[in-house]
């Protein structure tokens, strides 16, 4: 037993997340919160403070105005590299998003069935000690197996946060966006190239963009550098996608791809390059590992153009003189990565074919090519990473091949619904994640939810996953709080800090607040649940006395600084960081004599010497630090060590229906911003895109309603026909049709693409399957 | 004294309207379809599936061409149309009236009436917000992720949009029309 304790007491300093040591702090005016007064003698006077948005992934860089404590417009903030010098429509309409007057304001504890829609308003301590009698009592019965608690989140700054709980609290349990959006891209280019990298579109000759809709979807800096030297002036765009987008009206040839078969394109794209030896052949024969198994792979597969135009739709000449032309300008030329890539089955593969076509044409780690980039180094804070005895492993690692920290949603919701799993889940905290919007087959999140004994969630607005929630905790916006201080890696690397605009409104509070206030109220009782299962800790106590044990179990600790202690402590190794962080929320080595303005719209972050386009020197961070072509440790688990077509990807449709796709454009971020009426302004609700003969045929005029009906369930929309989309396709845009009648201005707003798409997964990670629906349509 | 005028770098228009909210935010435009002082042009494209024209889907960024001859400031009956110091056509909401000749007189369809100020209202180069404030850009300007546009002083020959001019072909909407106006898109 008590060798059995040191090991495990090893175990648990070693998982701790970071270096120790401790926060070192002196009051100055960098510790002083940020956000603008409302002293008397500021009234009347506009304050700047630089910020960064968070109405989507970018995390943008932005200059908040105030006046007498309100935010009265959003700018650009052009210290950011990452972001350049700009703010698009989501960035602008942050404004409507803090001053939403369908917020959530106070804690909320459920008052009916659930579902309902039935809440009461309580104190946050009445919230803490709600949820702290639940957990005491769930985890008593189920013998102090953390794991029956799951924790979820979607993506930001804050997310860290919520997951230093997660660490302490000792569930197995993580799941975040991950497997519904980018999974397979990361690893699919990480496992074949060693990393998921960044496209130098700046300098790049030759870009495929496929299924990734740039112009709409925007990813910061690729937006901004690409579309600026696209139309003859310096970067050829080939689009391969399914609909014309904006994106497609920027290329110099788009290709109307049937939908889930890009990785029959890209195969072919591969043959003609192998088989007419245009690839490049001093980078393979340096940096290859096995490239003679994927050529003969490719070639006796017989993946040819003519094979491909059959089950593509793109014709045969087209795949030869994008081949020709790709390897012509490489290195300077991209098959480009991707983002939200949960398409269809074969989606790991897909990327690893996309990686190994860029590979071919050198075009890694080279300027114009794919880049690794270079961090800066920031100090970490410990946290505690206790170790529960009777803490269970993850449920949905056996729904898929390799099930990562980040889990797979559909895979782990299934499971449960199902009654599959080994043991019971029973509560989940939620960190702003809307898996009601954003989980395909919504009737099984509905019931998913339902089934839990504790659903809490944190959020800013009453989504429909709030709506099915037994708790609300009432998160401030992004305006109102400063973030961790993150670093964003790259070819021009930043550290870069979301600083508090204004004090929050209502009764709201940042995460860390809510994480502390809650860990104060519920780390002794939960340990006692445990003093009364775990043997281990019994013993330690035994040996130790309660104390010293109960200080490996204490949750409260990793909350006790504030984030702006945090955060100045994590740039003490830099010096004038935390200053710079302040005044410009951006800082990186050298920045005051590198940042230059070079006219009236752009800057210099860099000089070019100092980019970092090149890192790897020849070693790749894969395990041969080559560019893997043959993955044969994949086999064991069912997993194809090279890209394979298989007969089973083509997928029928039956005459009068249509397969469906989704995605979104530049007014909209998801669900999220389902009720922001500064972006409803622009777009007023989706449409569903159907093709216009297709819609005369069946008599479907513009703005007509229609009801889309799938095998897991429907929903209402109007038409859009249109011959930007083939004739058994539609498509409409994801996060509108919420039901939650909470949200005044998107309760029943168009179309919910997540009562309709079903809810298959893809082998490799658990990540969904988004583009694998078939659809039926009437007029209603 | 300056003579303001905008280039318009319109092929890297991705059609995101950042610059409709910003000039909204900006300006207090009110909300709705109808309020709008910029925005961008596109038509429905030609062709069918999946032979579609690519070149017959541009997006071009549009609002009040400050013209140097304006039809809008010819028939207002009250002056409260005008050209300020900076060759900025403005419009002064104590003195209109809405008789609406100027929405009917404008060839580019840049008037719309602001039911806050009750104003038959337009882009004024963000005149009395931003550059009042000490600014140099305009919020669309400002905002725009591709860097669309470039707003300068035409006489100041240093400046990036004279430097621009210098160098760039372009092509002025409606040019025929003699209204001279001062936007400039460049080809």
């Amino acid at each position: 037993m008590k060798v059995e304790i040191s090991r495990r007491r090893f175990l648990q300093g070693s998982v701790a997340l970071s270096i120790a040591g401790g926060v070192s702090m002196s009051p100055s005016a960098i510790m002083a919160s940020a956000s603008a007064s409302t002293k008397p003698e500021d009234i009347g006077k506009t304050k700047k403070v630089a910020t960064l948005c968070e109405m989507c992934v970018n995390k943008c860089a932005a200059f908040a105005y105030v006046k007498n404590g309100v935010i009265t417009k959003l700018d650009p903030n052009p210290y950011f590299p990452k972001s350049r010098n700009m703010l698009c429509p989501r960035g602008n309409s942050g404004l409507a998003s803090i001053y939403d007057a369908d917020r959530l304001k106070y804690p909320l504890i459920r008052d009916g069935e659930k579902g309902s829609g039935k809440f009461k308003r309580v104190s946050w301590d009445e919230a803490y000690a709600y949820i702290g009698e639940k957990l005491t009592k769930i985890l008593d019965e189920e013998q102090d197996n953390r794991s029956t608690v799951a924790f979820c989140a979607g993506e930001g700054m804050a997310e860290h946060t919520f997951k230093n709980f997660y660490t302490g609290f000792g569930s197995a349990h993580f799941l975040n966006h991950a497997s519904l959006c980018l999974a397979t891209t990361v690893s699919g280019y990480s496992l074949t190239i060693g990393g998921y990298g960044q496209a130098d579109l700046e300098n790049a000759n030759y870009v495929v963009m496929a299924g990734a809709n740039r112009a709409e979807a925007i990813v910061t800096p690729d937006t901004m550098d690409f579309f600026r030297r696209t139309k003859g002036r310096g970067a050829k765009l080939v689009v391969v996608d399914p609909r014309f987008t904006n994106t497609a009206a920027k290329s110099d040839k788009w290709l109307g791809v049937k939908v889930g078969t890009d990785l029959a394109f890209v195969l072919a794209l591969t043959y003609v390059a192998i088989q007419e030896g245009i690839y490049n052949k001093d980078f393979v024969e340096k940096h290859f590992n096995d490239f003679e198994s994927y050529k003969m792979h490719i070639l006796a597969g017989g993946y040819t153009p003519e094979w491909a135009e059959k089950i593509t739709g793109i014709e045969a000449a087209d795949i030869y003189e994008v081949a020709r032309d790709f390897m012509k300008h490489a290195p300077r030329a991209i098959y480009y990565q991707g983002r939200r890539t949960t398409w269809s089955k074969n989606d790991f593969q897909l990327r690893r074919a996309q990686a190994l076509f860029s590979a071919l044409g050198g075009g890694i780690d080279v300027k114009g090519g794919i880049c690794f980039g270079k961090s800066i180094a920031m100090k970490g804070h410990e946290v505690p990473a206790p170790i529960y005895d009777q803490s269970k492993s993850r449920i949905d690692s056996s729904e898929a091949a390799v099930v990562g920290g980040s889990g797979t949603w559909v895979g782990f919701r299934n499971k449960v619904l199902e009654e599959r799993a080994e043991y019971p889940i029973r509560a989940l905290f939620n960190y702003k994640h809307n898996p009601m919007a954003n989980m395909p087959n919504s009737k099984k999140t509905e019931a998913f939810l339902k089934k839990l004994d504790l659903v809490v969630t944190i959020d800013t607005m009453p989504s429909d996953t709030v709506m099915l929630s037994d708790v609300i905790l009432p998160e401030c916006t992004y305006l109102e709080r400063t973030d961790p201080a993150k670093v964003y890696g790259g070819i021009e690397p930043a550290i870069v800090q979301r600083n508090k605009v204004v004090e929050p409104m209502f009764e709201s509070k940042p995460v860390i607040d809510i994480m502390r206030g809650l860990t104060e109220k519920i780390s002794k009782p939960l340990f006692e649940i445990t003093k009364k299962h775990d043997e281990e800790v019994q013993t330690l106590i035994e040996e130790e006395g309660e104390e010293v044990a109960y200080d490996e179990y204490d949750l409260t600790k990793a909350f006790q600084s504030t984030q702006e202690e945090l955060n100045h402590h994590s740039v003490a190794n830099h010096e004038g960081a935390a200053e710079s962080l302040h005044e410009k929320a951006v800082f990186y080595p050298n920045m005051d004599k590198w940042f230059k303005k070079l006219n009236v719209n752009d800057y210099e972050y860099y000089p070019e010497s100092e980019k970092a386009y090149s890192v790897t020197n020849g070693k790749f961070k894969t395990p041969s630090g080559k560019i893997e072509c043959n993955l044969t440790s994949l086999t064991r688990r069912g997993i194809d060590a090279m890209p394979t077509w298989k007969k089973e990807y083509e997928m029928l449709i039956p005459d009068g229906q249509f397969r469906f796709v989704t995605g979104r454009h530049a007014q909209f971020t998801q669900s999220g911003s389902s009720n922001n009426k500064m972006l409803l302004d622009l777009v007023p609700t989706n449409y569903i895109w159907i093709n216009k003969r297709v819609a005369s045929r069946m008599g479907i005029k513009f703005g007509d309603e229609l009801e889309v009906a799938s095998k897991v369930g429907k929903t209402t929309i109007k038409a859009y026909p249109t011959e930007k989309i083939g004739l058994d396709t539609v498509f409409f845009i994801h996060g509108f049709g919420n039901k939650s009648a909470e949200l005044t201005l998107a309760s029943g707003n168009g179309g919910n693409d997540a009562n309709i798409i079903e809810d298959s997964i893809e082998p490799m990670h658990g990540a969904t399957c988004l583009h694998d629906t078939i659809v039926e349509i009437r007029k209603v | 004294m300056a003579r303001y005028g905008m280039v318009l770098d319109y092929k890297s228009c991705i059609n995101c309207r950042a610059c409709e909210t910003a000039c909204k935010a900006e300006n207090g435009v009110l909300q709705g379809r109808d309020n709008y002082r910029i925005w961008v042009g596109q038509k429905e494209i030609e062709g069918e599936f999946p032979k579609l024209s690519i070149a017959s889907m541009t997006y071009h960024p549009s609002q009040c061409q400050h013209c140097d001859n304006a039809p809008c400031q010819q028939v207002c009956p009250t002056n409260a149309t005008y050209y300020d110091e900076n060759g900025v056509v403005r419009v002064n909401p104590e003195q209109c009236i809405l008789c609406t000749y100027c929405i009917n007189a404008c060839p580019y369809d840049a008037r719309y009436v602001d039911d806050r100020t009750v104003t038959v209202d337009k882009c004024n180069f963000c005149s009395d917000t931003r550059l009042a404030n000490g600014e140099t850009t305009t919020a669309c300007q400002a905002t725009c992720p591709t860097k669309v546009r470039t707003f300068g002083d035409l006489d100041d020959p240093n400046s990036d949009i004279a430097q621009l001019l210098q160098k760039r072909e372009y092509k002025q909407v409606k040019e025929h029309l003699g209204t001279k106006p001062k936007l400039f898109y460049i080809l």
